[in-house]
C-alpha cells in the first residue's frame, strides 16, 4: 500500500509540473501573438485573420482603419502586407506551440518535463 | 526616435545588485536590440572594478550613469526558498528616471527581470506616453495570486508592477513622475488616504496611485505593457541549462516543492539570492 501510495503521490507532482509547463508554454505563445503597428496594439488570432482576410477579398486594401486591443483606430495602409505579416507570425507561433507540446506530452517523468 | 533601457542597480552588502544588472541588460540588448544604460552609484562601480563584472558592464551597457546613491531608510526581507535574511533595499529613486534617463523612449525594467524574447518591443511605438504593466502572472498560476498582487489595499486601488515601465520623456510625463516623486515623499499621506501598509516602500504602489490621480481618480486597465511572468521569492532558480531556467517552486509557499521550468518567457526572478548563485551560467547566455 505504502508503494502504491509512493506512485501516485510521485504521479501527481508529474501531473501538477506539467500542468504549469503547458501554461507557461501557452502564456509564451500569447505573447508572440501581439503585434505592434502605427501607434496600435493587436492580437493575432483567428478572428483577426479573418477579418482582414474578408476585407481583402471585398478588394478593401489600401487605407484600411483597423481597431486595436484597445479599440483604438488604427490606420493601415497596406492591408495585404499586414495579413501576411500576422499570418506569418500565427503560423510561427502555433508551430512551436505545436512541437513545443508534443514534446511535453511525450515527456513521462519530472526531469524529462523540464529539460531543455 | 532615440530608444533604449534603463536598468537600476545599488549595491549592499548582502547582494551584488551590478552584477544581476549586467545579465538583465545583456539579456535585454541581445533579445529586444536596443541600447542598455546602467543607473549606479559610485560605491558600486568601485565593488565592481574589483571582478569581471565592470568589464562585463562596459561591454553590455551603452552607458553607466552614476547618480548619489539614495539612502538606506529601509529594510527589507529577502527570502531564498525556506531560507531568509534582512538587508537594506534601495530602490527610492526610480522616480527620478525621467530626469536621468538619455533616451526619448525609455524601457526601464529592474534587474531581477530577464528578458528572453522580443514581446516588449511591440510597444515602442505605441501611441500612448506612458505604459506599465497592470498584471502580476505567477508561473504556478492563480492559486498562488493574492489580493495585494493584484490592489494596493483592501480598499485600495488597481496596483499596477513598476517591474517593467515603458515612457516618452515629454511634459506629461514628467507631471507623472514627479507625481511619483511626490506620492514617495509623502508615502504615510497616501498610505492612510488608499489605505495600504507604509512600512515599506514600493515603487508598484507609488507608480499605481499617481496613475490612479492623473486619470481623474479612475481605474484605468487600458494601454499596459504585458503581465509580468514571476516566481516569487520562496521559489527556488536551481539550475540553467542553455537557455532552459529550471526552478523548485511552492504551490504553497513553502511546502511541498515541484520542479518547473521556462524557456523563452521574459521572467522576473524575485529570489535575488538564487538568481545571484546562477549570474554566471545567464551570462553565456549573453
Amino acid at each position: 500500500m505504502q508503494e502504491q501510495l509512493k506512485q501516485a503521490l510521485d504521479f501527481s507532482k508529474y501531473r501538477e509540473t506539467f500542468a504549469i509547463q503547458r501554461k507557461t508554454l501557452k502564456e509564451k505563445i500569447d505573447a508572440r501573438l501581439t503585434y505592434g503597428i502605427n501607434g496600435g496594439i493587436f492580437k493575432i488570432n483567428r478572428e483577426l485573420i479573418n477579418f482582414v482576410q474578408m476585407l481583402i477579398g471585398a478588394e478593401r486594401t489600401e487605407g484600411v482603419v483597423l481597431l486595436d486591443v484597445n479599440n483604438n483606430p488604427i490606420l493601415i495602409d497596406n492591408l495585404v502586407e499586414f495579413k501576411d505579416e500576422i499570418l506569418d507570425r500565427y503560423m510561427t507561433s502555433t508551430l512551436e506551440y505545436y512541437e513545443e507540446y508534443q514534446k511535453l506530452k511525450k515527456s513521462r517523468s519530472v526531469e524529462s518535463l523540464i529539460a531543455d | 526616435m532615440d530608444n533604449g533601457i534603463v536598468i537600476f542597480a545599488h549595491n549592499n552588502r548582502q547582494m551584488d545588485y551590478a552584477k544581476m544588472a549586467v545579465v538583465a541588460g545583456g539579456l535585454a540588448k541581445k533579445h529586444l536590440g536596443y541600447p542598455v544604460s546602467l543607473v549606479t552609484d559610485d560605491s558600486t562601480v568601485d565593488y565592481m572594478k574589483t571582478s569581471e563584472t565592470y568589464k562585463n558592464a562596459n561591454n553590455v551597457f551603452d552607458s553607466i550613469i552614476l547618480v548619489d546613491r539614495p539612502p538606506q531608510l529601509q529594510q527589507r526581507t529577502f527570502h531564498d526558498g525556506k531560507e531568509f535574511e534582512v538587508a537594506p533595499f534601495n530602490n527610492s529613486n526610480r522616480p527620478n528616471v525621467w530626469d536621468i534617463t538619455p533616451y526619448e523612449r525609455t524601457l526601464m525594467i529592474d534587474c531581477d527581470y530577464l528578458v528572453f524574447s522580443d514581446t516588449l518591443n511591440n510597444y515602442w511605438d505605441v501611441d500612448q506616453d506612458i505604459l506599465i504593466s497592470h498584471k502580476y502572472n505567477d508561473i504556478i498560476g492563480q492559486s498562488r495570486t493574492g489580493y495585494h498582487d493584484t490592489y494596493v489595499s483592501d480598499t485600495g486601488v488597481k496596483l499596477f508592477w513598476a517591474t517593467t515601465v515603458m515612457f516618452t520623456k515629454n511634459d506629461q510625463t514628467k507631471i507623472f513622475f514627479r507625481l511619483v516623486q511626490y506620492i514617495k515623499d509623502n508615502y504615510k499621506f497616501f498610505a492612510d488616504t488608499y489605505r495600504f501598509d507604509s512600512r515599506m516602500y514600493r515603487n508598484d504602489i507609488s507608480f499605481a496611485i499617481a496613475n490612479h490621480i492623473l486619470n481623474g481618480f479612475q481605474d484605468q486597465e487600458e494601454y499596459t505593457l504585458p503581465p509580468v511572468f514571476s516566481t516569487v521569492d520562496k521559489d527556488i532558480l536551481v539550475d540553467v541549462k542553455n537557455s532552459t531556467l529550471q526552478f523548485l517552486s511552492s504551490p504553497t509557499l513553502g511546502e511541498n516543492y515541484l520542479a518547473v521550468s521556462s524557456k523563452g518567457n521574459d521572467i522576473h526572478i524575485m529570489n535575488k539570492k538564487s538568481l545571484e548563485r546562477n549570474v554566471d551560467k545567464l551570462m553565456e547566455l549573453i
